[in-house]
């Protein structure tokens, strides 16, 4: 029998599992600590742009604008062809991955950030400020606590966009599991099984995160719900019912 | 949880839906006299062929006329004459590495000319006609790197392209000489490339022929030549008629004269 998706293909899949070990190795690892540097920035980036500064909230714009409105491959080529050429800068590839999907995802978990902190009432900032806390303090004790229910659910997608576009680095021989998939797929041309696979592979990472997330949207409701008065109650269930 | 046990459900369905589908296809494409299928090219009086349009001399989309030329190319309307009687009645569609397979299967193309190296495991999935060309492997530096010979690559990164066989073949060179190299795969010529001008990569390695239009100011091709490749004629595995007709036609072109002809014709050897 012969085919995309003979048994024997099936057989030398199976044959060179660790090679795809490897490769979902490397893609969790860059996932993991991109998602760290993403959510680092996408917070720090996100309070800056609703600060009273300006200039704040020029640099903001700048770092969201320019990242937003440039695709992800010509960043990673930048970091990966462009910095050795230009300042003698050569960095390891699997940095590349990381710095790569963490700026890039920063920048969307910022404006996420911006959006949950603009839907909380401003008498709330004003009155952490008047009790005392800080600029940063407010926001990390009375602010961003609240705004976490309006977040999750876009802070979810843009996590798991993260786990798929670390597949970049399959541009630039990153040793991720697309990588590995399309090296292996390509030199024995038995691609039907390994994209298969791959992309179980993926689904295996992505949909507990999402999962997850599902989960902490539902304690968060719950405790708002125990917490927050009648017509927050009932503001809260229109919006879920919506 | 149930949630997600269904949705498992479901994707795993799909893809055993995919694989029955498949395999009920090959049984009845099988069953059929493949002649059949050499009657269909007849029918429709034009044969399809896969080609490269990035490498100068195999198969090169000429930016000056449009149009895709080479030795490749020549070859694909001989055997277009072979079948149709008439070298012209060819449609030629670009491929890459990561195409040529999926276009053979899905049966948008009926052969492929495009560089493919013979290789066992290949053999498995489609049909190769037996070599109208040989290739070693060569080794692309840049001139400033000091690097003199393939021992000088002594751990050392180099790039290669996906799906090419030169990894395995200098893997094995490095084996013997008890050196230790590295590896980044490029989906095209023109990445690998890139990452040497970069110094990502410390050489460029793919098959002499394709390296020799890389070869800058700045860059030099070192003398050491590895693992001749054979390059063959690739078509549906279950199709044998036709494979037989590209095979002979192959056996032919070598026999009289003509494929020297050709090689000379576009400064090949």
């Amino acid at each position: 029998m012969t085919g995309p998706f003979a048994w024997f293909k099936w057989e030398a899949l199976f044959k060179d599992w660790a090679i795809f070990k490897d490769g979902f190795l490397t893609t969790l690892t860059v996932s993991i600590l991109g998602l760290a540097l993403a959510l680092i920035l996408g917070i720090f980036f996100g309070v800056l742009s609703v600060s009273k500064i300006k200039i704040f909230k020029f640099i903001s714009r700048v770092y969201v604008e320019f990242i937003q409105n440039t695709p992800l491959v010509i960043q990673a080529i930048f970091l990966y062809n462009g910095l050795p050429l230009i300042a003698n800068i050569v960095l390891p590839v699997k940095t590349i991955g990381v710095l790569a999907v963490g700026i890039y995802h920063g920048a969307y978990i910022a404006e996420v950030v911006r959006a949950g902190i603009m839907s909380i009432n401003k008498g709330q900032l004003e009155a952490a400020l008047s009790q005392g806390f800080n600029y940063w303090e407010a926001m990390r004790y009375i602010i961003l606590p609240q705004a976490r229910i309006v977040m999750l659910p876009p802070l979810t997608n843009q996590a798991v966009n993260l786990v798929k576009n670390t597949s970049v680095l399959a541009m630039i021989a990153g040793g991720d599991l697309m990588y590995r998939t399309d090296s292996w797929a390509n030199e024995k041309l038995y691609y039907g099984p390994a994209y298969v696979l791959t992309g179980l592979l993926y689904l295996i990472i992505c949909l507990p995160l999402a999962t997850l997330a599902k989960r902490l949207e539902k304690v968060n409701f719950n405790n708002i719900n125990r917490t927050e008065d009648e017509e927050m109650n009932i503001g809260c269930d229109k919006e879920a019912t919506a | 949880m149930k949630k997600i046990s269904i949705i498992l459900m479901i994707i795993l369905s799909v893809i055993f839906a995919g694989l029955t589908g498949c395999s009920s296809e090959e049984k009845t494409s099988s069953e059929q006299n493949s002649s059949d299928e050499v009657q269909a090219i007849k029918d429709r009086g034009v044969l399809k062929v896969g080609v490269k349009v990035d490498v100068p001399n195999f198969g090169y989309k000429n930016p000056e006329t449009g149009e895709i030329e080479g030795f490749e190319v020549d070859i694909a309307k001989a055997i277009a004459k072979k079948i149709l009687g008439d070298e012209n009645k060819i449609e030629l569609q670009a491929v890459t590495a990561k195409t040529r397979g999926p276009l053979l299967d899905s049966g948008e193309v009926d052969m492929v000319v495009a560089t493919f190296t013979i290789t066992e495991e290949r053999k498995k999935s489609y049909n190769f006609s037996e070599s109208y060309y040989t290739d070693a492997v060569g080794l692309l530096v840049k001139k400033d790197s000091g690097i003199k010979s393939f021992k000088d690559l002594d751990g050392k990164t180099i790039g290669v392209a996906q799906s090419a066989t030169s990894k395995t073949a200098l893997q094995e060179e490095a084996d013997k000489l008890g050196i230790t190299v590295e590896f980044a795969e490029f989906a095209s010529y023109p990445e690998i490339n890139a990452a040497l001008t970069s110094g990502r990569v410390d050489c460029f390695s793919v098959d002499g022929s394709i390296l020799s239009g890389y070869v800058s100011d700045s860059t030099e091709i070192l003398p050491d030549k590895f693992a001749p490749q054979d390059y063959g004629i690739a078509s549906k595995k279950d199709n044998t008629a036709l494979a037989k007709i590209i095979d002979d036609t192959i056996k032919e072109l070598k026999s009289n004269g003509e494929l020297d002809k050709l090689k000379e014709k576009w400064g090949l050897q």
